[in-house]
């Protein structure tokens, strides 16, 4: 027997007790309660924002890249649709079944094979999809739409590869689209405010980007936007379905003033010779040919090329990729002539009676080093006219001995030399306009006279790309007004280059004309030889760049015997005369003459041009 | 109120308030089961059979006379005992746990039964000893609740070996312990506490406290299950993003959504007010239990509904506080909502006794 106290004493204790237990418990639910709320309430936006974040996967689609056409319309560079076989990896139970079955129908090389053998595994795990094999043929696919009702969970699905139809051609003009590496996708996605994709589809839906040439420059006009599919994925990643689709805006069309036929014509006069011909339509700055060769196919850099024929490429001496029309630095030898005369006019040095006695050979006085012209025993009594038509070096050595060098040099790059003078080309070089400032610097030594005599007849430092000497012949065909050059017509910000001349008066600028014309009509001119390739008057100046300075024609025979010495060819050219409207330059590396091996290629390229 | 129907010659025992409040928990418990389980029907099916069993056997639990419980409390623990050894030998075993005694028909979680066994067993022992509790007593109760900690720790299953050892205790203290004791010993175990760390928890647990206490250490190990929890009922919100919508649980980014996290799945699709109308019912039936605890005829019957009902908030706001984030991941259902058949079913024994305790009563006061 309890007695009563001692029950009542033990109920209260349990009484208190148990209130004590769940007093405890009871601030546990409300903290409990409390961590809910803030949770819930409070910061619902961040939790929100987490759970979206966590169910959705956006994937990049691709839009079309825009056409290139040439400037009569006529497409260039297109989208060709390529076929490609692609399953849905998570729905097939057993890939080697599936390929056994598929074999019959579509065969599959051993590479293939591998490929699809490695990645099926992780693209079911994720449910992506998986190309079996790309570039189906037009049997392959006729195979698979009759028989593919065996195969529900693989489908062709169409993917846009850039095709150049004349892929040799435009190589260096339009150049090609690659892969986009990752710091690339970053800028583009970075410039769309789009967010980081996912890399496991960036391959396989080919993404491109202009690598070269008008593609590269050109690059975001004919990228158009990226589009994005936006998905629900599950915690593995899987891929649940769509939820949206924002289409992409395709690329927009560039329409070129490049000139199929002149192209045609400059590439197939090149033969494959090392060299660049640009040719200018002179009213509008606009370039309508652009050829450096050797060349390469732009369709096989962007659509999968073997790498043995790209160390071919790549190991060929020519070096087809090097873009010789706004990269190969060359001395413009005697094509500098027009413009030494326009500056021997412009600061009174010169004028059209001023005559002198050609020996063939100027002496420099401080030093009495010999000069020596092309031509043994000289050319008698020159005038400019007659300097410019025989291209007399001691009459220009000798205008150039009595010039100062510093106005020489602003002078000249008026007429585009050590400048950029193109508004959309890829990655042109400035070549050099050297300055005694730059000899200094760079090789340490003073300028002398002889380095301002060299400058008269275009060799020593000088150098320039062929697209700066057909912007120089632009400029002289054009007396002096042009623009920047461009592959586009009506670019928006193009630069008006004027040369403002204060002492050269038309009829100045037409005898330069003349004497220019004489060059190819005059029966003494270096060009002659061109005279039967046209039926209309050309202006031009042929040049012969020096690689090896040597005294007599005997030293010259023994040098050229060894290919890679013998002098460059160059000519700028510009016509019909008198009202030109094209302007061309063309080098060939070794080709030894200006006038009768560049000379030609010039002419049939405005020939080709003005016969239309 | 409690029930006594009287049938002619026999009487039915029966507290309406628990049944109903009990048996509207279960149901809800189904319906959000279905949306956790992605709509798979099975397992709501099965889940409904352990429900109408469950809630069957806590009226027959609820039948016998607290005496019933109290002369066979020690047959029930040594059984239990005897089930926890048989589980060690011939247990399944599931990601390295051996937990599990398969019965063909049904797998029995066999920590689930002592944690029912083990504060009948002890309010049995404690219910006729002096205020306060002597400290052999108090020796002998600790010793017997450290050795079924023990059994249950070492399977190993620190969450249902803590409830275990929660109850316990629970019952020492409602029984009577001595607060001069309770101080002492709570004091050497604060300063023991590095001695504890070091030896008796596995890495795998000391890493999730570590998480717990920093979740950036392990974005994708344990914190993994906390971080999409938090989401999940964060986002939420207010009213939730309804039935079945919740992508958290759908997508499977929210794991084991069925059993430890359904909480998290529910506020997901039923936000804040519709944890709060869940959480008034839990908080209902522990109400009621206190109530019936001061009503209860005897001390044994105080102590044993006490100790259950504690058994039952315990697991609860375990299960609670490791979904919100509050306390480490231990593995705990939700009673009465969780996916399971053992923790289920405990619980309906649990307050089938517990009405059993509350709804008889001596005719004459001894």
């Amino acid at each position: 027997m309890i007695d009563l106290n001692e029950r009542y004493a033990e109920k209260k204790s349990f009484f208190n007790r148990l209130v004590v237990v769940y007093v405890f418990f009871g601030f546990v639910f409300s903290f409990f309660l409390y961590q809910t709320y803030s949770l819930q309430v409070s910061e619902y936006k961040d939790y929100e924002t987490a759970a979206i974040a966590n169910k959705t996967k956006e994937v990049l689609v691709q839009p079309v890249r825009g056409i290139i056409y040439d400037r009569s319309g006529k497409i260039i560079v297109n989208n060709v649709p390529t076929y490609d076989l692609i399953v849905k990896a998570s729905l097939i139970k057993s890939i080697d079944a599936f390929l056994s079955d598929l074999s019959p129908i579509i065969e599959l090389d051993s590479d293939e094979l591998d490929y699809v053998r490695e990645n099926f595994d992780l693209k079911a795990r994720y449910n992506r999809e998986l190309i079996v094999k790309k570039n189906l043929s037009k049997e392959e696919i006729a195979k698979f739409e009759v028989r593919g009702y065996k195969f529900p969970n693989a489908f062709i699905d169409v993917r846009y590869s850039r095709y150049n139809n004349y892929p040799e051609l435009f190589s260096h003009a339009v150049g090609y689209v690659g892969g986009v590496n990752n710091d690339e996708l970053a800028s583009i996605l970075n410039s769309q405010a789009l967010p980081q994709i996912e890399t496991i589809f960036k391959y396989s839906n080919g993404f491109q980007i202009g690598k070269t040439g008008l593609e590269s420059t050109y690059d975001q006009i004919l990228r158009g936007k990226y589009g994005k599919k936006i998905f629900e994925v599950d915690a593995r990643g899987r891929f649940v379905e769509e939820r949206e689709f924002i289409k992409p805006t395709n690329g927009e069309n560039l329409f070129t003033t490049l000139d199929i036929e002149a192209q045609q014509v400059a590439y197939d006069q090149m033969d494959n010779r090392r060299g660049a011909v640009v040719a200018i339509e002179i009213d509008s700055g606009s370039i309508v040919s652009y050829v450096s060769t050797p060349s390469f196919s732009t369709n096989a850099i962007s659509n999968g090329i073997s790498s043995r024929a790209f160390n071919a490429l790549i190991q060929d001496n020519d070096k087809p990729f090097f873009d010789r029309a706004s990269q190969g630095r060359y001395s413009p030898a005697s094509t500098i002539k027009p413009a030494i005369a326009l500056f021997g006019i412009e600061n009174n040095i010169v004028d059209w009676d001023f005559s002198m006695e050609d020996p063939g050979y100027f002496i420099l006085p401080e030093d009495q080093r010999v000069y020596r012209g092309w031509r043994e025993g000289g050319h008698g009594n020159v005038n400019l006219n007659k300097a410019m038509i025989v291209s007399s070096n001691t009459f220009f050595f000798s205008l150039a001995y009595k010039s100062d060098i510093n106005k020489l040099i602003e002078h000249l790059s008026k007429f585009g030399f050590g400048k950029k003078v193109c508004a959309d080309c890829f990655n042109p070089d400035k070549a050099l306009l050297p300055t005694p400032e730059w000899k200094m610097n760079n090789l340490n030594f003073g300028w002398f006279k002889g380095d301002t005599v060299n400058l008269g007849v275009g060799q020593g430092y000088l150098s320039a790309t062929p697209l700066q000497l057909a912007y120089y012949s632009t400029v002289l065909a054009n007396k002096g007004t042009s623009k920047e050059l461009s592959f586009i017509h009506e670019k928006q910000d193009i630069k008006n280059l004027n040369i403002q001349l204060n002492n050269t008066d038309d009829l100045d600028w037409k005898r330069l004309h003349q004497s220019m014309i004489g060059v190819i009509e005059s029966p003494i001119g270096t060009a002659k030889r061109l005279q039967e390739l046209k039926t209309y008057t050309v202006a031009a100046k042929s040049g012969t760049v020096e690689l090896v300075s040597t005294d007599t024609k005997e030293d010259y025979k023994i040098i050229r015997e060894n290919e890679g010495n013998r002098d460059h060819a160059i000519i700028i050219a510009f016509g019909p005369m008198p009202n030109p409207k094209y302007a061309v330059s063309v080098v060939i590396e070794n080709g030894e003459s200006g006038g009768s091996v560049a000379g030609p290629v010039a002419i049939e390229v405005l020939n080709s041009l003005i016969g239309k | 109120m409690k029930k006594k129907l009287m049938f002619k010659n026999f009487s039915i025992y029966f507290d309406q308030y628990l049944f109903i409040s009990i048996t509207l928990l279960s149901v809800m418990g189904l319906f959000f089961l279905y949306s956790a389980s992605q709509g798979d029907l099975n397992t709501v099916i099965k889940q409904s059979i352990f429900v109408g069993f469950g809630l069957f056997l806590m009226f027959i639990l609820s039948q016998p006379d607290p005496d019933f419980y109290k002369i066979f409390s020690s047959l029930f623990i040594v059984l239990a005992v005897v089930l926890m050894f048989a589980t060690m030998i011939f247990g399944r075993e599931v990601n390295g746990a051996k937990r599990w005694l398969n019965f063909g028909f049904f797998t029995l979680q066999t920590s689930e039964i002592i944690k029912i066994a083990l504060p009948i067993f002890l309010a049995s022992y404690l219910y006729n000893k002096p205020l306060p509790i002597s400290l052999k007593h108090t020796f002998i109760t600790l010793a017997l609740i450290c050795f079924v900690f023990y059994l249950v720790y070492s399977q190993p299953d620190l969450g249902t070996g803590l409830v275990v050892f929660m109850a316990g205790i629970y019952i020492l203290f409602l029984a009577g312990l001595s607060w001069k004791f309770i101080f002492t010993s709570f004091g050497l175990l604060v300063l023991s506490m590095p001695f504890l760390w070091n030896n008796f928890l596995e890495p795998f647990q000391r890493q999730r406290i570590l998480t717990f206490i920093d979740p950036s250490s392990d974005p994708f190990g344990s914190s993994w299950n906390i971080t999409q929890s938090k989401i999940a009922i964060g986002s939420g919100g207010m009213s939730g993003k309804g039935y079945q919508e919740g992508s958290q649980a759908h997508l499977n980014f929210l794991p084991e959504a069925e059993t430890d996290f359904i909480f998290a799945v529910i506020a997901e699709e039923f936000g804040f007010i519709g944890i709060c109308v869940l959480l008034s019912f839990f908080f209902f039936i522990l109400l009621r239990c206190i109530y019936l605890a001061f009503n209860a005829r005897d001390r044994f019957c105080r102590l044993t509904i006490g100790g259950l009902s504690l058994v039952f908030a315990s697991t609860l706001f375990i299960n609670l506080g490791m979904v919100v984030g509050i306390i480490p991941v231990v593995g705990m259902p939700m009673p009465f909502i969780s996916k399971g058949g053992s923790s289920l079913l405990s619980f309906y024994i649990a307050f089938g006794i517990i009405i059993s305790m509350a709804t008889h009563k001596k005719l004459m006061q001894k």
